[in-house]
């Protein structure tokens, strides 16, 4: 998802430059930039749309707020998705995005009644609704991998934490995954092809 | 579900494509926090003379504490009150009174004048 990166680094730079020199205006170009990414970076750890766009306005904000701060030792979209992240954690521990334990949230049956493609959708969708019910240490690394189009390092650093652990931990959450959705390994072959014909 | 499989739901998820007025929102909240008057610094320099004398005032009696209670651990006998300890006891309630009322009429003042600077008050 994070596709703006390379190409606009140099735009971010030069945008943040003409912020800090005191032209507010100057922002826009970086919300228009990262505003995909941010929405759908928030929606991830929510999936409510208006809550993602809340949170992701927070984290423009808040970045707008600690322009200062950003060193440019990391690139502008790496340091953006840590400020990101720590105003979407904080967010949701105030506001939990789903109230119920990993153990109670029920693996879709095959009702006969429904197609074949609704039905592989409603079952990918409890799997992602699942991720939100992983305890927050694992929940987090699923959420930013995935996001990072499955980039460890990217994850890690948006983390602040080493690559190790975000592999430990994404290890242990897939494990959790596996151990509440048994079924669907054995279900899921079936009904791909089904949806595909 | 196999490591692969559970990537392809993970990864597979639907782009969502921000609503037309995001932009304009965060911008209209990022004119405001640049419109707004810049936060009051804290006054560290009014401040920092009454730290350091409260400091001072905590490490002698605290000095003296412990000088008295050595000595008083030596000869329970020997040990003479300070000057303000001693009078202390002594004083009438009036003069309790008035001490509180100049203690807390210095404190209104001061900080009228902290507040009335920084156009607080």
């Amino acid at each position: 998802m994070p596709s703006p990166n390379a190409s606009n680094a140099a735009e971010d730079l030069a945008d943040v430059e003409r912020v800090l020199a005191g032209d507010p205006a100057a922002f826009e170009g970086i919300v228009r930039r990262w505003q995909g990414p941010l929405v759908n970076m928030a929606w991830r750890y929510c999936r409510d749309r208006a809550r993602a766009e809340e949170m992701a306005q927070e984290a423009f904000v808040r970045a707008w707020r600690n322009l200062a701060q950003w060193r440019r030792e990391s690139s502008f979209s790496t340091w953006l998705f840590a400020v990101a992240a720590n105003v979407f954690r904080n967010e949701l521990k105030r506001i939990p995005a789903v109230s119920l334990p990993l153990e109670e949230i029920a693996e879709p049956a095959s009702p006969a009644s429904q197609s074949a493609e609704f039905e592989l959708r409603s079952r990918h969708e409890s799997v992602r609704r699942a991720v939100l019910a992983l305890p927050m240490p694992y929940r987090e690394p699923v959420l930013l991998f995935y996001f990072h189009e499955m980039d460890v390092g990217a994850a890690a650093r948006t983390m602040g934490l080493p690559e190790g652990t975000v592999k430990a931990r994404l290890s242990r959450a897939r494990e959790l995954l596996r151990k509440r959705f048994p079924r669907l390994s054995e279900e899921y072959i079936a009904m791909e092809s089904a949806a595909s014909n | 579900m196999t490591d692969e499989r559970l990537d392809r739901i993970l990864a597979g998820e639907e782009t969502l494509i921000p609503s037309s007025g995001f932009t304009a929102a965060v911008m209209g909240r990022v004119r405001e926090e640049a419109a707004a008057p810049a936060p009051i610094p804290f006054p560290w320099k009014r401040i920092l003379p009454g730290i350091v004398l409260g400091g001072a005032g905590l490490v002698w009696g605290a000095v003296e504490l412990t000088r008295l209670a050595i000595a008083a651990a030596r000869d329970p006998q020997s040990v003479a009150l300070p000057v303000w300890a001693s009078a202390m006891p002594s004083m009438e309630s009036l003069e309790w009174v008035a001490l509180a009322l100049a203690v807390s009429a210095t404190s209104w003042l001061v900080t009228r004048r902290i507040g009335g600077e920084s156009n607080l008050l």
